[in-house]
């Protein structure tokens, strides 16, 4: 049993990392689209000769995606009986994402009989947001008339499955390890620095069925809306103000989808030819 | 109007019933006592056309006499529907599209910013993400691989049959691509891309579109010169009886120039103003004359009209109309193309062109906006703003505005040159759509004008009188200002329809008119609140 979950657990991380490669990469590899702007504000069409304006503005999306992230301000401000639930779970999940990282790295490079409390309180307060806001979005999700349209019966399961993970390692922290940090830390190096193989195939039940859920949750991960951050913030899909210049890498791009060949079909169009054909010619309209 | 909630799959039920049957005065609170009226169809158009979505033809689509030909136009519909997840076939709007479809969490936070769905008392298959849930299923089930196993695992099953696509052919017409819904998504999906796309294989693959988009529209502009029909002959014509009234406003000769190689700038002007609102083409006149600048129309086929219904359904004519535009530029030597008062030919030519236009084509291309908004604040003609001391509000076109970022340059005109500007409720980057997008102000046939008027732009007119609450008196005369000559075309329609100009005395018009109308130099006022 615990070398299925030791397999299972490493190879749903393997899984995780190749998958969301796979996914990324489509991304990346988009095909340059026609622009499809949305504008918050005033951009530079409001400028005369406004090719001529540097667009430079990365940083301003940095920010704009940064605070998106962390405040979700966009739920905020549109859906605020929502946005309580989700902020308190998403910022339990990056305090989370943090505790996990300050526990593997204390693990391995701090003695761990040091440990104080600290790191006790930060993880349960991390846990609690999210079972809190977690919670909050399940139930909302299942009652809300809104809330309910078109979502589909797989993300109650997705839900459930975060509330478990959650529990669970609530209840290995707890009753396991005490809430004993030094006992907890030691656990955590055995893991992180592979010590100790029997220790792994053995684990206990608190930890396992922690360990367990989270395996699940990182074969779905790739396929979640988490990696759609990538396809958001990258790749020209808002605020792309960087005029096609020429002999810019832009246009080249531009001219080779014009040398693509068209395989639409209506009447209107003569499948087979390139685009750089098709758009120029008009005499059968 | 039915209630009831309608189901995502309710939109394969057999038959011709409607899905929803608009026949009454419910939804929204109505904006005035105007009795609002969708007439149904006659027995020989539900007879002849599709209309099992809502009672409603946009599209006129013709019934398939028999199964045989129902299943080949599914067939059809399933291979243009291939295309469109695919960054071969579709490159051009593959990433939106697919990150549109993967990212929705169905927050349904988007249907609160669409008008349609809320004029219509948030009746289910106008919600925003109905339609992407329905196309959603569709790719789901019939493309992607396993789909089959997967929708029948997530209880997302969908048959495609032809019902289905019937009703989503008339559902793409929904839906004006205000792009609201997609500025409220805190995600960035854009449902209203989503409606784009569904018009797309129609289009592109089928051969069903509007007529007045498609048939009298695109492909009368690459034929004839313009979707009204204007011929480089006519538009001559016009513009010597354009002169002609220039000549008694002001009192002196004014040309308007035509093809006038090497010039400056190409005026490019829609030419529903020639025809309609010819004093919009005066006040350009007027304005650029007073400024110096060197200009020229052209007469080319194509030339003298911005418009571009491709952008609203279909890839191809919209990249024929853009190259068309360039290369007249190119040939007339200008040094930029200049676009008038029309919303989707700014988005178009500015925004989406920048993707296609390469080497020589890839002509400078702006908006005119900027060009009067330096006219008027930095003091480049004279101007008493005491002569346009009436009410006036501003309606901002979404493609200016939400869609291409043109937000200021107008109200920082409105302000210096009108005493009474107020603004309506939301505006800028939140506005309200005027229920004319999409080609809607175009599309006339059949029942679909009353849908128009009564649901698409109930927002609108809403707005209108708001913004007037202060001022109903009909002895005020009040203007509604509309930089964008479809948006103006679907305000004449929609206050003709709401009795407006008897009832409130509102008119409405272009920006340009309101600048010549403050200019000291013209002795009579330009405005004469005549109804056109």
């Amino acid at each position: 049993m615990g070398g299925i979950v030791l397999f299972f657990f490493y190879g749903s991380i393997l899984f995780c990392v190749i998958a969301s490669v796979v996914r990324i990469t489509k991304y990346v590899r988009a095909p340059l689209h026609l622009r499809w702007e949305l504008y918050r504000g005033s951009s530079v069409y409001e400028l005369p000769d406004w090719w001529k304006e540097s667009p430079g503005r990365f940083g301003e999306k940095l920010t704009g995606a940064v605070l998106d992230i962390l405040f979700l301000r966009e739920f905020y401000h549109r859906n605020r009986s929502f946005w309580y639930f989700l902020f308190l779970f998403h910022t339990g999940f990056y305090l989370l994402f943090l505790w996990h990282i300050w526990l593997f790295i204390t693990a391995v490079i701090l003695p761990v009989e040091s440990a104080g409390s600290g790191g006790l309180v930060f993880g349960h307060v991390a846990t609690g947001l999210s079972l809190i806001g977690g919670s909050g979005i399940l139930i909302k999700r299942i009652f809300d008339e809104e809330l309910k349209v078109y979502y589909p019966r797989t993300h109650y399961l997705k839900w459930l499955l975060i509330l478990l993970i959650l529990a669970a390692g609530f209840l290995a922290v707890v009753f396991h390890f005490d809430s004993n940090m030094p006992d907890l830390l030691r656990y955590v190096k055995v893991q992180v620095t592979f010590q100790d193989l029997e220790h792994k195939l053995h684990p206990a039940l608190a930890p396992a069925s922690h360990v367990f859920f989270v395996s699940f949750w990182l074969l779905y991960l790739p396929f979640s809306h988490i990696p759609q951050i990538f396809f958001r913030y990258y790749q020209h899909l808002r605020w792309d103000d960087v005029p096609n210049r020429k002999g810019s890498a832009i246009e080249r791009k531009v001219k080779e989808h014009l040398n693509r060949p068209i395989n639409w079909s209506a009447p209107h169009i003569q499948p087979g030819k390139r685009w750089e054909e098709v758009i120029r010619e008009v005499k059968d309209l | 109007m039915r209630t009831g909630k309608t189901k995502v799959n309710d939109i394969s039920r057999g038959g011709d019933e409607p899905l929803l049957e608009i026949s009454s005065q419910d939804g929204m609170p109505r904006p005035s006592d105007q009795l609002l009226t969708i007439r149904p169809l006659t027995d020989e158009q539900r007879n002849r056309f599709e209309h099992s979505l809502d009672g409603i033809s946009a599209l006129g689509i013709p019934k398939p006499k028999s199964k045989g030909e129902e299943d080949k136009l599914v067939q059809s519909f399933l291979s243009g529907l291939r295309k469109l997840p695919s960054p071969d076939d579709n490159w051009t709007f593959w990433q939106p599209l697919v990150y549109s479809l993967e990212s929705c969490v169905r927050c349904q936070t988007c249907s609160d910013a669409c008008p349609i769905y809320l004029a219509s008392g948030k009746q289910e298959i106008y919600r925003p993400t109905y339609r992407g849930e329905v196309l959603r299923r569709i790719i789901e089930k019939y493309i992607r691989a396993g789909g089959k196993i997967s929708s029948w695992l997530t209880g997302e099953e969908m048959d495609l049959t032809w019902p289905v696509v019937a009703r989503l052919a008339e559902l793409a017409y929904r839906c004006t691509l205000c792009r609201r819904c997609a500025q409220w998504c805190p995600l960035g999906v854009d449902n209203a891309l989503i409606s784009r796309e569904t018009r797309k294989p129609f289009s592109q693959e089928l051969g069903i579109a509007p007529k007045e988009l498609h048939d009298l529209g695109t492909a009368q502009q690459l034929r004839k010169g313009s979707p009204t029909g204007m011929t480089p002959l006519a538009l001559r014509d016009n513009i010597e009886l354009i002169e002609e009234e220039l000549e008694e406003i002001t009192g002196r000769k004014i040309e308007i120039p035509i093809d006038k190689e090497g010039a400056e700038i190409l005026l490019l002007n829609n030419a529903g103003d020639f025809l309609s609102w010819p004093e919009n083409t005066e006040a350009f006149a007027i304005i650029l004359d007073a400024l110096g600048i060197s200009w020229t129309l052209s007469s080319d086929l194509a030339g003298y009209d911005s418009v571009n219904y491709g952008v609203w359904y279909d890839d191809v004519q919209l990249a024929r109309i853009v190259v068309r535009h360039a290369e007249i530029a190119k040939k007339l030597k200008v040094r930029k193309i200049v676009v008038g008062e029309c919303g989707h030919a700014h988005k178009t030519l500015l925004v989406i062109a920048d993707r296609i236009l390469t080497g020589e084509l890839n002509i400078p291309r702006e908006s005119a906006l900027p060009w009067l908004e330096d006219a008027v604040c930095n003091g480049k003609i004279q101007l008493d703003p005491s002569k346009n001391d009436f009410p006036v509000t501003l309606h901002d076109p979404c493609s200016l505005v939400r869609l291409m970022g043109i937000v200021e340059p107008q109200r920082r005109i409105l302000r210096k040159i009108c005493p009474q500007f107020r603004e309506m409720e939301p505006h800028g980057v939140e506005n309200y759509c005027c229920g004319g997008g999409s080609g809607f102000a175009i599309m006339s046939a059949r029942n679909f004008p009353d849908w128009k008027m009564t649901i698409a732009g109930r927002m609108k007119f809403k707005q209108v009188l708001d913004a007037f609450q202060d001022v109903k008196d009909p002895e005020t005369k009040k203007y509604v200002c509309a930089p964008c000559s479809n948006c103006k075309g679907q305000l004449r329609d929609l206050l003709s329809y709401y009795q407006a100009r008897e009832k409130y005395s509102i008119f409405y018009g272009g920006l340009a008119e309101l600048i010549v109308n403050a200019m000291v130099d013209l002795e009579k006022p330009f405005i004469q609140w005549e109804w056109h």
